[in-house]
């Protein structure tokens, strides 16, 4: 079973690696945004998914990387792989500022803390115009690089999948699953809960910088409401939810499912889109809150390594 | 210069307190977090604007429909879908209440279309010694003290109100003392929706009306029911006043545009000092 499971693996990773050599430039593009939903979904999952505490505005991370690796593109002529990476790290260092304060907070506050945060970093970014070109947004130098950049994001997306395998099947993925079932008993055994909620939300973190900085290199242009939209963080936790918090392949599965099912079939109604979507949502959190793999773990009593 | 800033503060204060304590009632009375309350701040707005297109109606006659029809709408949301997820983690009301949201501004965008309306109503404004102020909102604050005071008339007096307090400080207790608590779940969504059309409605003749209009308010609800203490109905006015002033201030030495980061801030630094916000809330 295993074995079927990892040759099944590496048949779709060589597929996919191969892929863009006969593909039309819509279809590297249409993939590459999907590795990026893969990786968005799978880096709140380390977060929410393992702790319990809900990021309500992870899409800060995706607009901080967005920015930080246009300015590095575009104003100072970084290369961009150099200059996404920044992203992610510029990622993780606003992660680390506003985690110390806010990952005190319990239940309802971190999420509307989050939310807020999201909200006052798009207004930042609209007020500093030298800096970020404001309301107007920033363009960067044209470059084809649709292919390069479809193997970086497909990198990254490999990369948090496996991080996040990583932490759920090591003892610190277990302190974080303690805290998410029980903060109080996980402190009383002895668990720094405070600095493991930071590093996590510190690995969670630097994906959506990347990818962010990806994003803003492959559309070539952003502006404060196209990086830092609240629909964006919940689609990724619809997601993630969809196929399964707290498992290792959910957010995978996730992304891949609602990705393609919105391109199938939300292209053809346009006006209705939010309104579908905003049932899909409704639907997604009454019928199944625990996923696909979630329901799967419970019924077949699979181990947490799904 | 001063004084006029705090009085249009607190003039400002007044409504996000009115906006944020039917936001605080649902948040205190079944622990969740309602995305779509600014929506339907919005449909209040909506309401008032099609009643003063249409029949000419005052917009303050308004509230009369307007507050209602969304305790109504409000109510069938609770029995249909949000009673659902009482029970249920944050994760789940906040998402199924994000849903909800989108939906109704796609419905308002689809039936009434994306233009920007406005209902000209009372222009100019009240000359008081030094001090000027536009007549809609000193109109629209008294409104709020009114509407802000008949709600805690409510809460304290009448037998539901109590009911309403009751079911919020224990559920389980509420319920052996022979209280329908999913009936007060209801009236509480009820009242909270149409403490928000009561803001839609008074706002109406100040901003332009579209159907993304509420999502801010949902922000500042939000901003106000966390600096006040959340399930703490008196701190949500305090909150209120203060986030209206701390914009207002905030104005005078930056531009209006990071005043929403000036508050976030504000925010950011009473939840360190005080978890659980200024007067004492719930920890959840």
């Amino acid at each position: 079973m295993k074995r079927a499971f990892l040759l099944g693996l590496a048949a779709v990773l060589v597929a996919l690696a191969l892929y863009p050599m006969q593909a039309t430039g819509y279809g590297v593009r249409t993939m590459l945004q999907l590795f990026m939903w893969i990786a968005l979904a799978q880096s709140w999952n380390l977060i929410s998914g393992l702790t319990g505490y809900v990021s309500f505005g992870h899409v800060a991370f995706f607009g901080m990387g967005a920015y930080s690796a246009g300015i590095l593109i575009g104003k100072l002529g970084w290369a961009w792989p150099a200059a996404c990476l920044a992203g992610g790290v510029m990622a993780m260092v606003l992660a680390l500022v506003i985690g110390w304060p806010c990952l005190r907070l319990k239940g309802p506050y971190f999420a509307i803390a989050m939310l807020g945060l999201n909200e006052v970093l798009r207004v930042i970014v609209s007020y500093y115009e030298g800096l970020t070109g404001g309301g107007n947004g920033l363009s960067l130098p044209t470059l084809h690089a649709s292919v390069p950049i479809y193997y970086a994001m497909g990198l990254v997306a490999i990369a948090v999948t496996a991080l996040t395998y990583l932490v759920i099947t090591s003892r610190f993925g277990l302190r974080l699953m303690t805290i998410r079932e029980d903060e109080v008993a996980a402190e009383a055994m002895g668990i720094d809960t405070f600095r493991h909620k930071l590093y996590a939300f510190l690995l969670s973190a630097v994906g959506p910088g990347i990818v962010g900085g990806l994003a803003a290199r492959d559309q070539g242009y952003i502006e404060p409401l196209s990086v830092f939209p609240l629909i964006t963080t919940i689609t990724m936790i619809v997601m993630a939810l969809f196929g399964g918090k707290g498992t290792i392949w959910g957010p995978v599965l996730g992304a891949v499912v609602l990705f393609t099912f919105q391109e199938l079939v939300w292209a053809r109604f346009i006006y209705l889109h939010q309104l579908l979507f905003g049932a899909i949502i409704v639907a997604v959190v009454l019928m199944m809150p625990r996923g696909i793999l979630g329901v799967l773990q419970q019924k077949y009593n699979l181990p947490r390594t799904i | 210069m001063v004084g006029q800033v705090v009085i249009s503060g607190l003039l400002a204060g007044s409504l996000y307190a009115m906006v944020a304590l039917g936001l605080g009632l649902i948040f205190g009375v079944m622990r969740v977090l309602n995305v779509a309350h600014g929506p339907m701040l919005m449909l209040g707005a909506y309401t008032t604007f099609w009643l003063f297109h249409w029949l000419g109606l005052s917009p303050y006659l308004s509230l009369l429909v307007s507050m209602p029809v969304l305790f109504v709408v409000g109510a069938v949301l609770q029995r249909l879908l949000v009673r659902r997820v009482v029970d249920a983690p944050e994760l789940s009301s906040l998402l199924l209440t994000f849903g909800v949201s989108i939906a109704i501004v796609n419905l308002a965008q689809l039936m009434f279309t994306s233009d920007l309306r406005s209902v000209e109503y009372l222009t100019g404004s009240f000359i008081l010694g030094p001090f000027a102020f536009s007549k809609s909102r000193v109109i629209a604050c008294v409104f709020a003290i009114l509407i802000t005071a008949g709600a805690f008339w409510f809460l304290q007096k009448t037998r539901l109100g109590k009911a309403l307090r009751a079911v919020s400080q224990s559920r389980e207790v509420a319920q052996v003392c022979g209280i329908d608590v999913q009936r007060i779940h209801m009236l509480a969504f009820g009242v909270a929706s149409a403490l928000a059309a009561a803001g839609g409605s008074l706002v109406a003749v100040m901003v332009a009306i579209q159907p993304e209009m509420g999502q801010v308010y949902t922000f500042k609800s939000f901003l106000v029911i966390v600096l006040g203490g959340a399930g703490n109905y008196p701190g949500a006015l305090l909150g209120g006043l203060l986030l209206g002033l701390v914009e207002q201030l905030s104005s005078l030495f930056l531009t209006t545009q990071v005043n929403e980061a000036v508050a976030y801030l504000l925010l950011v630094l009473v939840l360190l000092v005080r978890p659980t916000g200024l007067l004492k809330g719930r920890s959840s």
